[in-house]
């Protein structure tokens, strides 16, 4: 039995239907990720399980209770916010003892399992400050501490990295996937950035139009991803159709290449591969690799990412507008829908 | 000439800064500092009993009247408290009002919240109280017809019709700033405080009332100091009760000195008031 | 609120030290009345007067003798009324106003004052038809000098709302005492002045004080009237100093029966007769009005025509008759609308007037003569009253 059963999970508000029929089981100790754009309905699947929006139709169950109609105080789970919603009058501690007083725990476990929390998020020595005395990337490990010192069986996480700058973000990634594995607390992490999806998610369900397009391990999701949209969403996608897909390739229907599967001007390629001659029309140095715009003769511009490894910046720079031949393996090459 | 003096004023902040305040700045301290001095000064000052002229001679006598006669110990309790009466009033009523307008009302009915709450500021103020002296007649008024059936009866004019109908007067100027503080919240700390377990009254006594205490105290600031001074009211709902204000005006056509030494009663009190509240973060809310 | 209150004293504090100065330099321009002849220059003149007393029309369009005076002399006049003597005494002192309608006791202190400049009777004709027993009487006429022309009298009567108290009132018992059948429907005059109206009763009931002037009073006698106050204080339901304030009071119930104007209840009486007003046996307290004109007008042609006018028979018998009191002018009651007006006011009746005591400001040298005791003076009422309204 899995930890969360979700069935037919319907939510409009107005006229907007943000939540359309979602069917969703995760597994205990699991760190799904839920992916979408904004306004993909994501985030209101997140708050209909933490329980701050009632669903118009489709229940919901925890540990195989139906936790539907519950409020949100009444629900085994807890939420880290995007904004983090530190309580501004309270200092570090008493945010993070916030929920067990309520709960009623005993002063000094209270007391014990808030520090606790505190050394797990690396937070040790602040528990006096008020939230406004931290930066953006403590607070959210503050945040962190405040819904894991509840021991919830489950814990949501509605884009909780969003406001950090890169590098932080980076660093938070690594220390959530971290922390996870350590408590073994299911995760349900919301986010619109594919790259975090990838990085962190045992799952990762693909959202658009209140729908999960796909459900599937990260691998999955990049390399073969089910329709056009999960292909554009999910990485930068080139989608071969129509005229094109016929002169290129042969068949008729939607194809799509990673571009990092393609070769620009290789010479030795195997005689299944596909070939196509093009113009490159733009080029952008990355640093660690490039990225070109070839615009092909069959009609379609396709991206290409290729490694530096021994081209220097001056040299990649100069082929613009050179005459190029693309070509990759067949099997990099996949019908979507 | 005029260029040289733009790149002076470029150069010299603090210069510049004098220049385009010093207009809005002398006005203040000339009404403000000025009124408040001249206030003490006449104060200090005699009167030929027979003319009522102010006579420029220091005296304390006003002072020793004001401290030595019960009568005016009694009337300034009397204030304070309905001072203190109307802002508690005004506060249990204006927080769960705030807190509907801010938070549970949907936002495209906000605004003509905002003006309903509005709406008694639009109206003169002698046309409201004479309203609420209407309410309140003994025999024949609105209160009575309301009370009577129950077997209760009108409280009549006095202390508290004075606290109603100031209660009345005053709610917009608690509520506004309230409803300020709670619209700006953030819903997700509510939203925190219940995933953290606590139930709705829990969130609005340490969640809610914690973080708007400020705006409460700076609502409060409005009411405990309209009341302190009002005396229009107290003459048309009070009866034969008094407050401070009356005092005032009772004195000031006759005895300015002692009229001006009583008015430095509610100054004293919003001075220490204002101190005492300053810490809560109140005068950044006003 | 607080603050505006604060700031508003504040500038009148600023105003009337001002003022105060140019008083203390004005000299008393000894025998100084303005020597006439009168000039036919136009001007403005603002007047200072209880309601009723200048009526512009603006009121009740067929009330109206300031127009006839605009039209006839050429000269403009602003009408500004007041509520109390203190209140007129105060708008006095801060000066702007050219001639004032003052009872008993606003004029002496502001002749005191000198705000008030003594008046040449030479050139205000009307004089001549003024009753006797109002000329040179000591709130208007000081060291032989006049100050101004009488105007009208009045008694500040007992009314009572017909059908509410039974028997009909005619002590003034029905106030003072615990036992009144009105209890806490009573009200009474909210100025100090009213310390002597409370003299009058003890003047009846407590011989043994000796009091003879409701307005000379020693501090025992003072302490009496104090005490009847304290003993009334309870029975009271509101003080009044609002006149419609206190016609609303009346018409809601609230209020049956205290010391009144025979104006309110003339204006309470307007459709049908719903209020009674007497002069209790004990007599009562009362007011004789002159106009005075201020030492500090710039239109003194226009200020003399006024008060010429104002007690021009016609005029002196509406104005009376608007206001309820008794003219000042013999030759007014043969003109009244009513023509029992000088009967029902008792303007012709010396003897109706022995027992009404006019207002007048008390001084600590005894009105009554008396010259072995201090009385209280008005300084000290107003305190007195000041302490106990807000006991």
């Amino acid at each position: 039995m899995a930890l969360i059963e979700i069935r037919g999970l319907s939510k409009a508000f107005g006229s907007v239907k943000a939540v359309d029929g979602v069917d969703l089981d995760i597994e205990s100790g699991e760190f799904i990720t839920l992916l979408g754009p904004s306004g993909s309905g994501k985030t209101t699947v997140l708050r209909m399980i933490a329980g701050f929006e009632v669903p118009d139709s489709g229940t919901i169950k925890l540990n195989g209770e139906e936790i539907t109609d519950l409020p949100p105080y009444d629900r085994d789970v807890n939420t880290v916010f995007q904004d983090y919603a530190l309580f501004p009058h309270m200092d570090v501690i008493t945010n993070i003892e916030y929920g067990l007083r309520v709960e009623k725990v005993a002063k000094e476990e209270r007391r014990k399992r808030a520090l606790e929390a505190l050394d797990q998020v690396r937070l040790s020595g602040y528990g006096s400050r008020k939230p406004n005395q931290l930066s953006g990337g403590q607070r959210q490990r503050v945040a962190l501490a405040r819904a894991l010192v509840k021991r919830p069986s489950v814990l949501l996480l509605d884009e909780p990295l969003g406001a950090l700058d890169l590098k932080l973000r980076q660093q938070m990634q690594i220390e959530l996937k971290e922390l996870q594995r350590e408590v073994g607390i299911t995760f349900i992490f919301v986010t619109h950035d594919q790259e975090e999806a990838l990085t962190m998610s045992d799952r990762i369900a693909v959202f658009d139009k209140g729908k999960i397009q796909q459900l599937d391990r990260p691998a999955a999701i990049y390399e073969r991803p089910i329709n056009e949209f999960v292909a554009g969403f999910v990485g930068v996608s080139n989608l071969i159709e129509g005229d094109a897909a016929s002169k290129l390739l042969g068949k008729r229907g939607t194809f799509t290449v990673r571009p990092e599967k393609i070769s620009i001007d290789s010479g030795g390629v195997a005689s299944t591969a596909r070939k196509a001659i093009g113009t490159i029309k733009e080029v952008e140095y990355l640093g660690p690799a490039t990225r070109f715009n070839v615009d092909l003769e069959a009609g379609v511009r396709l991206v290409v990412l290729k490694q530096n490894t021994q081209e220097s910046s001056q040299e990649v720079m100069s082929m613009r507008g050179k005459s190029v031949t693309l070509s990759w393996e067949l099997e990099s090459e996949y019908q979507v829908q | 000439m005029i260029k040289s003096a733009q790149h002076f004023l470029n150069r010299h902040v603090k210069t510049r800064a004098a220049l385009l305040l010093s207009l809005p700045l002398g006005w203040m301290i000339v009404i403000y500092l000025g009124a408040l001095f001249a206030l003490f000064l006449t104060s200090i000052w005699k009167i030929d009993t027979f003319t009522s002229d102010v006579i420029r001679e220091f005296t304390l006598e006003n002072f020793t009247d004001v401290f030595t006669d019960r009568a005016y110990f009694n009337v300034t309790i009397r204030t304070l408290m309905v001072a203190i009466s109307v802002t508690l009033i005004c506060a249990v009523i204006a927080i769960p009002m705030a807190f509907y307008m801010a938070r549970i009302a949907k936002p495209s009915n906000r605004p003509i919240l905002v003006a309903l709450v509005l709406t008694p500021l639009w109206a003169s103020y002698l046309v409201k109280v004479y309203a609420w002296r209407t309410m309140f007649y003994p025999e024949s008024g609105f209160l009575q017809w309301l009370i009577s059936p129950l077997g209760g009866k009108s409280p009549g004019f006095g202390m508290i019709a004075v606290i109603i109908g100031l209660t009345y007067l005053w709610l917009p100027y608690m509520v506004l700033p309230i409803y300020a503080g709670m619209e700006k919240l953030p819903s997700s700390v509510l939203d925190a405080s219940a995933d953290l377990g606590a139930k709705p009254g829990r969130t609005f006594r340490e969640v809610v009332m914690p973080i708007t205490w400020p705006t409460i105290m700076a609502g409060s600031v409005f009411t405990f100091s309209l009341s302190m001074g009002d005396y229009i009211t107290v003459q048309i709902l009070g009866g034969t009760f008094q407050m401070l204000g009356n005092v005032v005006y009772q004195n000031f056509s006759l005895n300015l000195p002692f009229a001006a030494a009583v008015s430095l009663i509610p100054v004293i009190i919003m001075m220490i008031y204002l101190a005492g509240i300053r810490k809560t973060g109140a005068l950044n809310n006003l | 609120m607080r603050v505006t209150n604060l700031r508003k004293l504040a500038v009148l504090v600023a105003a009337g030290t001002l003022v105060l100065a140019g008083c203390g330099s004005s000299d008393d321009s000894g025998s100084g009345a303005y020597e006439g002849p009168l000039q036919d220059t136009p001007g403005t003149i603002n007047v200072l007067a209880w309601p009723g007393y200048a009526e512009d029309g603006t009121n009740d369009p067929n009330v109206d003798w300031v127009t006839p005076f605009e039209e006839a002399t050429g000269c403009t006049v602003n009408v500004k009324t007041y509520g109390t003597s203190d209140e007129a005494v105060q708008l006095m002192q801060g000066g702007g106003y050219d001639v004032i309608s003052a009872s008993g006791d606003a004029s002496l202190r502001l002749i005191y004052g000198g705000d008030l400049q003594p008046v040449n009777l030479d050139l205000i004709p009307n004089y001549v038809d003024i009753f006797d027993n109002l000329k040179d009487r000591p709130w208007n006429t000081v060291d032989g000098k006049n100050y101004g022309v009488p105007h009208g009298r009045g008694a500040n009567v007992l009314q009572y709302t017909l059908g509410k108290v039974t028997p009909e009132p005619t002590s003034w018992s029905v106030v003072w005492e615990p036992n009144s059948p009105a209890k806490g429907k009573i009200t009474a005059y909210d100025s100090a002045i009213y310390i002597a109206d409370a003299a009058v009763y003890l003047m009846a009931t407590k011989p043994e004080l000796g009091i003879t002037d409701p307005y000379a009073l020693d501090q025992d006698q003072f302490d009496a009237a104090m005490a009847l106050l304290e003993q009334q204080k309870p029975l009271i339901a509101e003080y009044w100093s609002d006149y419609t304030k206190y016609i609303g009071a009346v018409q809601s119930g609230s209020i049956t029966v205290g010391t009144s104007w025979q104006v309110i209840a003339n204006v309470l009486n307007g459709e049908k007769a719903t209020v009674g007003a007497v002069k209790p046996v004990e007599g009562a307290t009362g007011w004789s009005d002159t106009w005075m004109i201020s030492s500090k007008t710039e239109a003194i042609d226009c200020a003399y025509k006024w008060l010429n006018h104002i007690i021009t028979p016609n005029v002196n018998a509406q104005a009376a008759e608007y206001f309820g009191e008794a003219p000042a002018n013999s030759k007014a009651c043969a003109l009244t609308a009513n023509p029992d007006h000088c009967n029902l006011y008792h303007a012709e009746e010396t003897d109706y007037w022995s027992n009404v005591y006019y207002w007048k400001t008390p001084t600590e040298d005894c009105l009554d003569g008396r010259t072995d005791v201090k009385c209280v003076p008005y300084s000290e009422w107003v305190k007195a009253w000041s302490s106990f309204r807000n006991k």
